[in-house]
């Protein structure tokens, strides 16, 4: 089927299977290999992406589910500063290893900040649920996105 | 050559020179490469535990994209043997010959456009087998009459060890006796990437090139090269960006063979991607022990003795390299622990099964160890009626015995235990929580403390004799013509930082500026031979590799410099990246540009060696360091639902000097909640007809932000006194104390209902049959 | 693990669904939970009906005294507050315990309570309301209680030829009762015990016992229970035959922690 979506914010069209999922079309059309595979059974995280606003696991919508879509991965945020904030914090807290989790890990983070500007680490753990990291023990990517939070909570007052 | 001044050192925090690309989403790993014209595999692989196979029905028009075992005769089999005495070996086909011994072994490679057309292939293929009685547990594949997984065995076993001391007089000396049977789930590592294979010929250097993650890039190029009869200079192994390793990753791959065959056959690029599914139902390989452990001790706590039988499933094959009984035969030697024990007597089975082959996970057979040594302290300390700590305080090596052998020959380099255990102790409040439990809260105190053996070498694994044994690892560092420092090591890096941490070596060495450090390694095109990363080896043996290497390379440049400075060699210093004579330097820049591009200004007889050098490295004695901790965990038991809560975790830990402080605390919090997956989560059930139930990571469960509490950690620095800087290897301790703390600290929270759970993980359905079996 | 081969369609009305409906076409909501099947190709559909776009699909309306949730209304919608009132915040209290926040994004309530799953949260807590399922096929609309749309595993009472259209709810007064307790080990994890309890001032308390691998158990005077919440609990599942007894006793905390917290 011929597909037309926007992805970091470029329209784009190509022309793919209805069953190759969002992960694939981004990885194998467009290059766009920062979003990663993880389970394909929507559990990981690894594939989060942006859809629409919001994040979305990239492995569970089909081709035509996104058609008309806008789809941000982790190669579109070169411009904003929550996520250069994130990054920032993310290497400080060593919250990162092998790297394979991380963009995913990062939109979420992202959402998180912006959704729940006053989540505590309780909250933080919670919303984290759904992004599976096996080499840091999650403690620097729950203090990056605590850091990330306390910072802007300053700047706002 | 003196330290450098700038802080970025061995001991610095230095943050990670390689999170950039990884925060930047361009790590590079096996599935963002698809050269053009790329083939996808897929695998058919054996829907049953054992079976005779009677033959595979190619879908009707796709003959020629589909490959059995007799398309494929030029892959030989996988052979890992080991020289212990009455080791048996099998062999392993790469696709299946004859037999089916386990869910998931590879029968057929499907090949296609995309990955879902070869999925279609392997949808449509038609496979015909006998099925045979399977053996799916690892005790009932020694009992009389087992069906036989090799039929050429008299039995299922891979490998027995023992040793046979008599202590039946025990009995009537000892105040306390207890006997313990215990076992440990099938586990699947679950690295969040999979594994992945991209083979192709380059007919311009009549080349296998093989990109595969993996945690040993030049052992499965002499594996490669051994199985498909190759010379090993016709094969060149990349691995590149790896998303986690833990062990999973250390293994010669069935599907790297077919790949590699496949690409040679049809002159295209063909590539395996692993899915969850088949890593979790066709590779779920490791940690399932039993334990049968007697242990007799005198009134104060001190051990008289223990008895050990030990029996690990080892599944259907020995995987390459490290073989079936990498684990069952480490048993007998690692049971004492950090113990002084006097009298000690084993029996290890690696037994077969019809399971997938087992492989060394992050702690190897510790974590089994551990979990049956100090769930067994704790049982003697509540028949005795002792605090834990102090069961454990009559038994541990003393500071003072160090360097201590124990009586099975083992070789402890440097610390001092009872003082980790006392700081662990006294980081909780255990009066508190003995007063909530006379309160009749279920809230428990658990501890363990072990130690590490890591970067043994060659005196340790020759007597194993498997296909590998690691002896002179090699670095090589050189000056580009501009004065960056290349280091070039044949580990390999998958989330350890070494990137970051060999350059600090590099930097100690030499005072190059990390930034201006590059470290190169998953290349077998690119770096010297090394057998990999694993063992908590790279550390000690890489970094002193390099330091090595640094060190050579600083003498070739302080003679250029000294030449440059018009000084004799004598009167100059490295020092901050510059060569110093008195007032007068050169720096290292300006060495490597004179060496490379303006040769003309130095003298003819300067020393010819060049700035490029290779030197080899193994500590003195290589019987491996001994890194040691002890964990302390408070848990919570809701005796309703059987779930368990950690409200803390403390961990002291010694892992002699550190590198980089941040990235061992990086390693210890990463290998703990591993091990409270081990401890609580993970689970990978077989049934009786061998097949694996846990399909999905909603089966299969592991750790997540809300699983694992906020663990401090506190180190002690004793450096160990046979490596290059003292440092230890570390990255596989945080994953073996978790599940002896966290079930003491359980069993300690029901002992006032007088329940004890046993097996691991502690479910939440084992929680409760334990309590109600105490009711009963 | 990619799906097998399926056509892709999106019909632009309800009447164009329909007809894709009786050309035996999958229908699919938000996809979270059809997703994962035809990835592990445990679902085989060779047609899939994408129905996100339908008009009225998304989104609530306050009809006099009814709230109409139009049965693609995602978890996260509901979570944010979409549901006006206090039957807004029981709501949002149930829809942020689902999954993960991600699949919370494009999850739906009516393609959850569709797809029957036994664990699911909409199909565990829905039956305690009053309300309807409102039901669209050639025929027009129906509406079916809410407590008698889950009829077992993965079975409802949609005909072949029936697409879930909206779930219909009363207004409830701020006094409202609610207790909700489920037990996952981990936040995402299927449940394995949920209960829930309802207690609309003047009506009988209405209570749910659900996630026991089959249809939800609905007591439509759960009185006893509120009253006695431990004692009736343990007789509840005792007549239930629960053969794991670590199941069994997780539906008497379920079901005793949901009226206590409703008390």
């Amino acid at each position: 089927m011929k597909l037309s979506l926007t992805v970091n914010g470029q329209a784009t069209t190509l022309e793919a299977e209805p069953r190759t999922h969002l992960a694939d079309l981004l990885r194998g059309e467009l290059l766009l290999t920062g979003t990663h595979i993880g389970c394909e059974h929507g559990v990981c995280g690894a594939c989060t992406v942006e859809v629409d606003g919001a994040p979305a696991r990239s492995c569970l919508l089909h081709a035509g589910a996104c058609a008309g879509a806008s789809v941000r991965s982790i190669e579109g945020f070169a411009e904003d500063p929550v996520m250069a904030a994130l990054r920032e914090g993310f290497s400080a807290e060593h919250a990162l290893q092998c790297g394979y989790c991380t963009p995913g890990m990062l939109v979420v983070a992202r959402d998180i900040v912006l959704r729940l500007p006053h989540a505590d680490e309780a909250r933080v753990r919670e919303e984290l649920a759904g992004n599976l990291c096996r080499c840091t023990g999650y403690r620097g990517i729950v203090r990056a996105i605590l850091g990330v939070l306390a910072a802007r909570r300053g700047a706002a007052t | 050559m003196t330290a450098p001044r700038s802080g970025h050192g061995v001991g610095a925090s230095l943050r990670r020179k390689e999170d950039a690309r990884f925060l930047l989403g361009r790590g590079r790993y096996v599935g963002d490469i698809r050269p053009a014209g790329t083939l996808e595999v897929a695998f058919l692989r054996s829907p049953v535990a054992h079976a005779r196979l009677l033959g595979v029905t190619k879908p009707a028009g796709a003959e020629q994209r589909v490959f059995v075992a007799a398309d494929l005769p030029e892959i030989g089999p996988i052979r890992a043997n080991s020289a212990l005495p009455g080791f048996r070996v099998s062999e392993q086909p790469a696709l299946a010959q004859g037999k089916l011994r386990h869910v998931g072994e590879v029968i057929a490679a499907c090949v296609a456009p995309s990955r879902a057309e070869a999925e279609d292939l392997v949808a449509a293929c038609e496979l015909d087998y006998a099925a045979l009685p399977v053996v799916s547990d690892m005790l009932a594949a020694r009992a009389p009459g087992a069906p036989l997984i090799h039929e050429h065995w008299p039995d299922n076993a891979f490998l027995e060890t023992r040793r046979d001391e008599d202590l039946s007089d025990l009995d009537a000396v000892a105040a306390a006796k207890v006997v313990r049977r215990l076992r440990t789930a099938r586990q699947s590592m679950a690295p969040i990437e999979g594994r992945g294979v991209l083979a192709e010929w380059d007919p311009r250097l009549e080349q296998l090139v093989v990109t595969t993650a993996t945690q040993q890039p030049h052992v499965t190029k002499t594996g490669l090269a051994e199985c498909l009869g190759l010379d090993e200079g016709q094969i060149r192994v990349v691995s590149p960006d790896v998303g986690g390793g833990f062990g999973y990753k250390a293994i010669l791959l069935a599907e790297e063979l077919a790949c590699a065959a496949l690409a040679m056959r049809l002159g295209r690029p063909v590539r395996w991607l692993e899915d969850r599914l088949e890593q979790l139902t066709a590779n779920a390989n490791c940690r399932e022990h039993h334990y049968e452990v007697t242990a007799w001790a005198d009134a104060g706590g001190k051990l008289l003795g223990v008895e050990v039988n030990a029996t690990v499933d080892a599944g259907a094959y020995s995987a390459y390299p490290f073989s079936a009984c990498l684990e069952a035969a480490q048993i007998g030697s690692i049971f004492p622990g950090p113990y002084t024990l006097p009298r000690f007597r084993f029996h290890t089975v690696s037994a077969c099964t019809n399971k997938p082959p087992i492989l060394p996970y992050r702690g190897v057979a510790r974590t089994g160890v551990c979990y049956a040594m100090e769930t067994t302290l704790d049982a003697l300390a509540r028949q005795l009626k002792l605090p834990p700590e102090q069961v454990r305080q009559a038994n541990l090596v003393p500071p003072e015995a160090m360097p201590y052998r124990n009586l099975v020959g083992k070789v402890f380099d440097s610390g001092d235990y009872p003082e980790a255990l006392r700081r662990a102790v006294a980081a909780v409040d255990v009066a508190g929580i003995r007063a909530r439990q006379a309160a009749g809260e279920a809230v428990g105190f658990g501890l363990a403390v072990f130690c590490e053996q890591g970067a043994h070498g060659t005196s340790v694994y020759h007597g194993w004799g498997i296909p590998f044994v690691p002896g002179f690892e090699q670095a090589q560092a050189r000056f580009t013509p501009d004065g960056v420092l290349e280091i070039r090591t044949g580990v390999h890096s998958h989330g350890q930082g070494l990137e970051t941490t060999l350059a600090q070596v590099a930097h100690q060495i030499l005072g190059v500026d990390p930034a201006r450090v590059r470290v190169v390694h998953g290349d077998t095109a690119l770096t010297p031979y090394s057998t990999g990363t694993w063992g908590s080896r790279a550390m000690v043996m890489a970094g002193g590799a390099v330091a090595e290497a640094c060190t050579q390379l600083g003498e070739r440049a302080l003679a250029i410099g000294a030449a440059l400075l018009q000084a004799p060699r004598a009167a100059c210093v490295l020092r901050d990246g510059a060569v110093h004579a008195g007032e007068a330097k050169v720096t290292l820049d300006q060495v490597a540009r004179t060496w490379f591009r303006s040769p003309q200004n130095l003298p003819a007889d300067v020393d010819r060696g060049g700035l490029e050098v290779t030197a080899g490295y193994r500590p003195d004695p290589d019987t491996g360091t001994h890194s040691y901790a002890a964990h302390a965990v408070v848990a919570k038991v809701d005796t309703e639902t059987g779930c368990v809560t950690l409200e803390s975790y403390v961990i002291v830990e010694d892992g002699g000097t550190l590198v980089n402080p941040m990235i061992v605390d990086g390693q210890v919090l990463g290998g703990t909640a591993q091990g409270i997956g081990t401890a609580l989560y993970e689970e990978m059930p077989f049934d009786s007809e061998g097949q694996p139930l846990a399909g999905t990571l909603a089966d299969y469960l592991l750790p997540g932000a809300t699983e694992v509490p906020d663990i401090r950690i506190d180190h002690m620095e004793t450096p160990s006194p046979w490596t290059r800087f003292g440092q230890k290897g570390i990255g596989e301790s945080g994953a073996i104390g978790p599940p002896a703390a966290i079930l003491n600290a359980i069993n300690d929270a029901l002992a006032g209902r007088g329940a004890e759970v046993l097996d691991l993980p502690a479910t939440p359905a084992r929680v409760l049959a334990a309590i109600e079996r105490a009711l009963a | 693990m990619k799906p097998a081969a399926f056509t892709y369609a999106r019909p632009a009305d309800w009447n164009a669904a329909l007809a894709l409906l009786g050309e035996g076409a999958r229908p699919v909501a938000g996809g979270q939970s059809l997703g994962p099947m035809l990835n592990l190709r445990l679902a085989l559909p060779e047609a899939v009906a994408d129905l996100r776009h339908l008009p009225g699909y998304a989104g609530v309306e306050l009809a006099g005294e009814v709230v109409r949730i139009g049965a693609g209304t995602t978890h996260a919608a509901i979570e944010d507050g979409a549901v006006p009132g206090r039957l807004g915040e029981i709501l949002a209290s149930v829809a942020r315990r689902i999954a993960y926040r991600p699949v919370r994004n494009r999850g739906t309530i009516g393609g959850s309570f569709a797809h029957a799953d036994p664990a699911a949260d909409w199909v565990a807590v829905l039956p305690a309301f009053p309300g309807h399922a409102v039901l669209l096929g050639p025929q027009g609309e129906r509406r079916v209680p809410l407590a008698g749309f889950v009829l077992g595993v993965f079975e409802t009472a949609l005909r072949a030829d029936e697409l879930l259209r909206a779930i219909e709810l009363p207004v409830l007064p701020q006094a409202t009762r609610w207790g909700h307790w489920k037990f996952c080990r981990k936040p995402g994890e299927f449940s394995k015990a949920t209960a829930c309890l309802l207690a609309v001032p003047g009506a009988a308390p209405r209570a749910v016992l659900a996630a026991l691998d089959a249809a939800p158990l609905v007591l439509a005077d759960a009185a006893a229970l509120r009253a006695a919440p431990a004692a009736e609990a343990a007789r509840l599942v005792a007549t239930l035959g629960l053969e794991d007894p670590w199941r069994a006793s997780l539906a008497r905390v379920a079901l005793r922690h949901a009226a206590e917290a409703a008390a």
